[in-house]
């Protein structure tokens, strides 16, 4: 198993050592075929110059809907033709004779009668995509075995309830698989539509390219291509585990039952902890109203729900993966929230987190779209982030790297991402400013951290603190709280940042009692405060510091 | 008294489909079951039995001759079915399956997991309510089977061979459940087996079927007194007897087939 795993890398590994070699030493002309690191290059170049970004949110975005649009009357139509012969004796002949016209073909067909515009490439895509995958899924539909018919009849079955308790669920896995095809195929069909007639998306990229013969670059789009198929597969198999949980079963993880409500969800997702994600947005959006570039309240608030939301999908993605690894494991890690209080069931959990995401992924697109392609490379980031902060193999949170992401994250990456927001600027002082609530933010999970020391000892997960030990915790705690406030100072007395947000020292007493705490406390239970105060500390911080940098501008130009 | 079911001269033909001849699975059976009874069908391979219950749920027609289940005043369903495999829907949990019945007759959710956890329980299921049928051995689908019919809770229960796939330990721990669940409802059973022994243990009556296309060949009247237990009863110098007798009609009518089908062979 290990051994594989290590040959798939070392395989394509060498392959591409062999390449380069072969284009250094001249084996081959580097007119066709540039080396590897040349590609990488100009892939480099592509995202330095924020060509790639918006080329990639434009195709995704021309992918998505035509994909969307396409798929979903066919899912349902396919459903009908599997369940009504009258449907399938109308409908099949039609499907069957179009499915083999290469859809590529329709295109000039489709431009003149909608125009070379965006409605003609998505139109191109949809149908595509609805002749696979009605045909597909009506197939799917006719191969659902008889014998559950019965055993559906048997118990009374109506007509209503053979659809919806046996053809539909029982054909579920076809028409996800269908749906894959039909994904592989729009990302195909994307390359070419955008040969014709545009001016920007991944397959213009390639096809300018390949016209100023710009191999490397040509190369690096195809790269981008297969990491996107790569990632659409990816996202595609989540959601086929979350629609057709009993297929697959090294993920099968028992489903616990569920009381139903809203509640639960506010409860999954931390309500209360957004202020975490909410203050550095705001800053960034105070920093730039102090420069006096605010001019998007709209846009402010866009990127507020959109972090929001990213912070929601890390929470409860994190509790599915902590649920996870905690019930495959020797030991139990973490404790999967509302998974283990019975709230929700994994598969609920993995699901808002997902949908959360999309949220996320969706406002930062059209953020990307409005704004510049900066946004989209933060927004990546972050949610790679938060998802492999408690996925995968090198999982974050496990390997005491928390404090450092969400000190990253929750710091500078927002504030800056705002301020970029308003200003279609990245700006070093954004950087500078986010400091001090960087340290505090921080300053919350090692109060967690803190608390569980010796729990997470004994089940052997890895956080800063266990790595420590109590007087090391203990220091990192104040170099965190007091680092804030001095990191502050010397921004004033640098004259980076207005003396105004001085004000936020007001929370100083609060921050003093919680080190005393901290430094006379080991036990959890009277550690337990502390973790709500820091957070609590955060917002005050915050809030003040937000009000400083408001100040500052009314100060400036009313003054 | 009328019976509670009652099978009058049901003649099945399965119509020939292309090069396939027609196929008489079923030749004029009569037969009659009292509310309350079970009834064993045990014959060869392929004569019939399976067929013979599909007629009695409803999903096959006769081609001629009818078989008629009397309702009675409940407002019970009239017949449920155990499948020969489990027939577990692969895409619902195992609480979910038991609740099935229930759920197509409209009952409130939280009511009808209420009663599906009664019978899981009883079939020894508890932690395994909410796992997919693929996590459980084959013993336990057929456990989740049987708990999913006797929540639906019908008055005639028809059971194809429900433990014709088990080793024989579990099919001995099931016979004795089944029989201990029964001899507290006494529903009326018509139940198919290959397995004389499983027969005589459970039935009150066993009825003998012929080759294809089967008829009925023999009845035998079970005497054993209830409740009976699966492993003492094998003792019983009654049950070696009754068992010779079923098993020289029996033996007579598959070497008597054996004989027609290579003849039959080209
Ligand atoms: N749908 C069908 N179409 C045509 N022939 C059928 C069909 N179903 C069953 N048969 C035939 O009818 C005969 C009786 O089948 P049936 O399944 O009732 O037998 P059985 O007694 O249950 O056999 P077993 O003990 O092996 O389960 C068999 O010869 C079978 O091939
Ligand atoms: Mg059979």
């Amino acid at each position: 198993m290990k051994r594989t795993r290590t040959l798939s890398v070392i395989g394509p590994l060498v392959l591409l050592l062999l390449w380069e070699a072969a284009v250094r030493f001249g084996w081959i002309n580097r007119a066709f075929l540039p080396s590897p690191s040349e590609v990488f290059h100009s892939l480099g170049e592509l995202i330095a110059s924020g060509q790639l970004a918006r080329d990639v949110s434009v195709s995704l975005i021309r992918i998505g809907a035509g994909f969307v649009l396409g798929a979903l009357p066919a899912v349902g139509l396919g459903l009908l033709m599997g369940v009504s012969p009258v449907a399938r004796a109308l409908i099949q002949p039609f499907a069957a004779a179009l499915y083999p016209v290469p859809k590529i073909a329709l295109l000039p067909l489709i431009i003149v009668v909608l125009g070379l515009g965006e409605t003609s490439k998505i139109a191109t895509i949809a149908i595509s995509v609805f002749f696979l995958v009605v045909l597909n899924v009506s197939a799917s539909v006719l191969q659902v075995d008889n014998h559950y018919f019965e055993v559906a009849r048997s118990f009374g079955a109506r007509p209503r309830d053979l659809f919806w308790t046996v053809a539909l669920p029982a054909s579920l896995p076809g028409i996800m698989n269908s749906l894959k095809l039909g994904m592989g195929f729009a990302l195909t069909l994307i390359v070419g539509v955008e040969f014709v007639g545009a001016n920007e998306g991944i397959g213009w990229l390639i096809w300018n390219a390949y016209e100023v013969y710009a191999i490397d670059r040509m190369l690096a789009g195809l790269v981008v291509i297969a990491l996107l198929g790569w990632l659409l597969t990816v996202a595609l198999d989540e959601l086929e585990y979350l629609l057709v949980p009993w297929q697959k079963p090294s993920r099968r993880i028992k489903e616990a039952r569920v009381g139903k409500g809203m509640g639960v969800w506010w409860n999954a997702i931390r309500i209360w902890s957004y202020t975490a994600a909410t203050i550095p947005v705001v800053l960034g959006g105070s920093i730039a109203a102090y420069e006096g570039r605010f001019h998007h309240p709209w846009w402010l608030l866009l990127a507020l729900i959109g972090s929001i939301a990213i912070q929601a999908g890390t929470n409860l993605v994190n509790d599915y993966y902590d649920y996870k690894k905690g019930a495959d494991g020797p030991q139990s890690l973490g404790n999967g929230g509302s998974i283990r209080r019975g709230e929700l069931t994994p598969r609920q959990t993995l699901g808002g987190g997902l949908l959360a995401f999309t949220i996320g992924s969706v406002i930062g697109l059209y953020l990307v779209y409005v704004t510049g392609p900066f946004i989209f490379w933060l927004g990546l980031f972050s949610v790679l982030c938060g998802y492999f902060y408690t996925a995968g193999p090198f999982a974050l949170a496990y390997v005491g790297l928390g404090e450092i992401a969400v000190f990253i994250f929750m710091g500078p990456v927002m504030v800056i991402g705002s301020y970029y927001v308003q200003t279609q600027h990245v700006s070093g002082l954004a950087l500078l400013a986010s400091l001090p609530v960087a340290c505090l933010v921080a300053a919350i999970l090692h109060a967690n951290n803190l608390r569980d020391l010796d729990s997470d000892r004994q089940i052997g997960k890895r956080t800063l603190a266990t790595l420590f030990g109590r007087a090391g915790a203990n220091l990192e705690y104040y170099v965190l709280v007091g680092g804030t406030y001095i990191s502050l100072a010397v921004l004033v007395v640098l004259g980076l940042v207005p003396w105004l947000t001085l004000i936020s020292l007001l929370t100083l007493p609060l921050a003093i009692r919680l080190m005393r705490i901290v430094a006379n406390e080991h036990e959890p239970i009277k550690l337990q405060p502390v973790l709500r105060l820091t957070g609590k500390l955060h917002m005050q911080f915050g809030a003040l510091l937000v009000l400083g940098w408001v100040a500052a501008w009314a100060w400036s130009t009313f003054g | 008294m009328t019976p509670k079911i009652n099978i009058d001269s049901l003649q099945v033909i399965y119509p020939g489909r292309g090069r396939n001849m027609p196929v008489e699975a079923l030749a004029g059976v009569s037969l009659a079951i009292a509310d309350g009874e079970l009834v064993c069908v045990v014959g060869p391979s392929g004569c019939g039995k399976t067929t013979l219950l599909r007629i009695l749920a409803d999903l096959e027609q006769p081609t001629t001759g009818q078989a008629i289940i009397a309702p009675d005043e409940s407002n019970r369903p009239l017949k449920g079915m155990v499948f020969q495999g489990a027939g577990l829907f692969p895409w619902m949990t195992v609480a979910q399956n038991v609740a099935y019945g229930l759920q197509l007759r409209g009952v409130a959710p939280r009511e009808r997991l209420t009663r599906a956890q009664h019978w899981i329980t009883t079939m020894g299921l508890e932690r395994f309510a909410q796992s997919y049928p693929a996590q459980l051995s084959g013993g336990m689908q057929q456990r989740a089977g049987l708990a999913r019919a006797f929540t639906y809770d019908p008055q005639v229960l028809l059971m194809d061979e429900p433990f014709g796939a088990l080793d024989a330990q579990t099919r001995l721990i099931l016979q004795a459940t089944l029989l201990d669940l029964w001899e507290q409802a006494r529903k009326t059973v018509v139940f198919v087996t290959h397995s004389i022994e499983e027969a005589l243990t459970l039935g009150d009556r066993v009825v003998l079927m012929s080759a294809r296309p089967g008829r009925i060949l023999h009845e035998v009247m079970v005497p054993f007194a209830r409740p009976r237990d699966p492993i003492t009863l094998r003792t019983d110098p009654r049950f070696s007897a009754l068992f010779a007798e079923v098993w020289g009609v029996l033996r007579a009518e598959v070497e008597h087939s054996r004989t027609a089908e290579l003849e039959m062979a080209p």
